[in-house]
């Protein structure tokens, strides 16, 4: 029984340790912020905007003038000038995240890339609901093996329950 | 010869018996006759909508029919202590199955040809152009649903739950029926020719043979405890 | 004993297939969550197939075991083997539901929709009902023998039935609507082919310790049956 719970220990640590790189890779990579704090905060360093293409405000520059719009989640906006190259996909009410910086002196969102919305509690949920059963599906089975060698030892063969 | 008279007899008797007292078929009718009653009072008889759900709920009613008179194949032989009977005939085990499957085919058929014409009653439906595809469709289905009731009847007759059991090992392994039954007799009654459904018939008799021939063969190890 | 000698063997092997099993799963994981960049058309949404895609392979390994050990016991009428197919029975519902979970969640970020009649999805569901009715029926079947041959049946037909239920279906969608959703329409590249290939293999090998655990534990509880008198024939065991 010892060994059992030996070796779930590290197998929970290893996995503790995996899981704990995800979500460190999450907060790096994934992780983006709304128009609330972005207005409220003011951060300096490239930060993901996520938001909402407010309805009418995309407003396509001529040449030379770079694409605007208005983000806006939660009811507050922030302004955004797009720079870069795909503009194909942008639509109003199409809910987008875009990678740039917050200059705060002319408030806007200077944005030069765009990436899908990460949905990622649908992928915690989805590891969260098959990896958790299997786990404690595995943990009871072999617990239960190790219970059952240990009651056969005891249980003399020649004795009639009583 | 000794096969095929062992099938016959089966087939007959059960035949006979069901003629003497209608207990079984009289209860398939019925309770097909509700599920009919019932649909024509849930839904509203718009004759557009009315023709798409058409042949779901002429093949709902027919499931029915099969879960109801189908769980009781072996029934007799269980109460009246003959199964151990049927380990004693010198044949495959597999004629005792097609005896029954043979019986049990004639007993939905005959439901089958009863409840039609309430169908067009009901619905105001126009079948009777549609006769012979509507024929060959439903003896196809029956078939199979025929074959894998009595299968599964043999497994379960034993088993106290067996109202229960019985439609839960039935519906999974036959939606491949309904789903060919129900295509084919959409097409049946929207007038389209044949070859535009015959790929639909063919499935459901690819079912048939694949399922009576292994049905057969795997009886063997039903009766043989 | 044959069944004896066949318990100590899976005692000494199981311990390896095991561990090669959580390290393939660590390094899939670890792959799949960490190092590996999202994909161009899915997003991060794809990282959910690193779980799912290995839990439907592994649903449709662990039903054609079942089918293989109910062939055998109808062969040759061992207790273990029957042991092994209830075990079979009951990871194969396992992950044919947790295949079915990860898909639903996959399914609604990508097409917005938890559940579609794709012949893919609708074959799956009925082996779920399948397999349901397989541990329904040998729970209602008191006798043990007559249980195991009556299921070991009724898996047999269950394994006829699925690919002819997926082509019928298939058959439908194809005239209903030209089937354009497809759960790997895009080609892979290299980068996600690692965390797919570790996850799958892994959860494979996986599959076969908790096979091994499994007929394990149900040898032994009949065992302990056996010696503390409750079975009325002990043929089985010394």
């Amino acid at each position: 029984m010892k060994g059992l719970y030996l070796r779930w220990g590290v197998l929970m640590m290893v996995f503790a340790v995996i899981g704990f790189l995800a979500i460190s890779r999450y907060n790096r990579d994934v992780r983006t912020i709304s128009p609330r704090v972005l207005l409220s905060e003011s951060p300096s360093a490239e930060k993901r905007l996520m938001g909402m293409i407010d309805a009418g405000s995309l407003k396509r520059g001529s040449d030379g003038v770079p694409f605007r719009f208005s983000l806006s989640s939660e009811g507050v906006k922030a302004s955004v000038i797009f720079l870069g190259d795909d503009t194909e996909s942008l639509r109003d009410l199409k809910t987008i995240v875009v990678v740039g910086r917050w200059k705060a002196e002319k408030g806007v969102f200077e944005a030069a890339e765009i990436r899908l919305t990460p949905n990622y509690n649908f992928v915690t949920s989805a590891y969260v609901f098959s990896l958790i059963p299997l786990i404690l599906l595995i943990f009871s089975m072999e617990r239960r093996v190790a219970l059952l060698y240990v009651m056969i030892k005891e249980e003399k063969v020649y004795q009639a329950a009583v | 010869m000794h096969f095929f008279s062992v099938v016959k007899w089966i087939a007959w008797k059960d035949l006979l018996s069901e003629y003497r007292n209608r207990e079984n078929i009289s209860s398939m009718f019925f309770f097909a006759l509700n599920v009919i009653l019932i649909f024509s009072f849930s839904f509203s008889l718009d004759p557009e909508t009315l023709k798409e759900i058409m042949p779901g709920i002429i093949w709902v009613a027919f499931g029915f029919t099969a879960i109801i008179g189908l769980g009781k194949s072996f029934l007799i032989e269980v109460n009246n202590d003959c199964m151990e009977y049927f380990q004693c005939l010198p044949v495959p085990k597999g004629a005792i199955y097609l005896g029954k499957f043979l019986g049990n085919l004639l007993f939905m058929l005959t439901v089958e040809i009863v409840l039609f014409p309430l169908f067009v009653l009901f619905f105001n439906l126009t079948l009777l152009d549609q006769f012979l595809p509507l024929l060959l469709i439903s003896a196809v289905a029956t078939i199979g649903l025929s074959a894998l009731g009595t299968l599964f009847s043999a497994l379960t007759v034993q088993i106290r739950a067996r109202e229960v059991m019985f439609p839960i090992l039935l519906l999974p392994l036959s939606v491949p029926i309904f789903i060919g039954a129900v295509e084919a007799t959409r097409g049946a009654l929207s007038g389209a020719p044949l070859s535009s459904y015959q790929h639909w018939i063919e499935l459901l008799g690819v079912f048939d043979v694949i399922f009576v021939v292994v049905s057969f063969w795997i009886f063997e190890f039903i009766l043989d405890y | 004993m044959v069944a004896t000698r066949f318990i100590g063997w899976l005692r000494r092997f199981e311990k390896w297939f095991g561990f090669v099993a959580a390290i393939l799963i660590a390094a899939g994981l670890y792959t799949g969550l960490v190092t590996s960049s999202p994909d161009y058309y899915q997003g991060e949404v794809v990282r959910i197939m690193y779980v799912h895609v290995p839990f439907v392979q592994t649903a449709m390994l662990s039903y054609f075991t079942l089918f293989v050990c109910s062939i055998w016991y109808l062969w040759k009428r061992e207790s273990v083997v029957d042991n092994a197919c209830h075990a079979a029975a009951g990871l194969s519902l396992f992950f044919t539901a947790g295949g079915l979970l990860t898909g639903s969640i996959w399914g609604k970020p990508t097409w917005n929709a938890w559940w579609v009649w794709d012949p893919r999805l609708t074959s799956f569901a009925i082996l779920f009902l399948t397999l349901v009715g397989y541990l329904m029926l040998r729970t209602f079947l008191e006798d043990k023998e007559k249980g195991a041959t009556f299921c070991a049946i009724l898996a047999i037909i269950g394994f006829i039935d699925l690919p002819i239920i997926h082509f019928s279906v298939e058959w439908w969608r194809s005239l209903h609507q030209p089937s354009s959703i497809s759960t790997r329409g895009i080609s892979i590249a290299p980068d996600m082919m690692v965390p797919f290939t570790l996850m799958g293999v892994g959860v494979s090998i996986l599959f076969a310790y908790m096979l091994m655990v499994r007929t394990q534990m149900l040898y032994l509880q009949h065992l302990l049956e056996a010696k503390q008198g409750r079975l009325l024939s002990e043929g089985q065991f010394e």
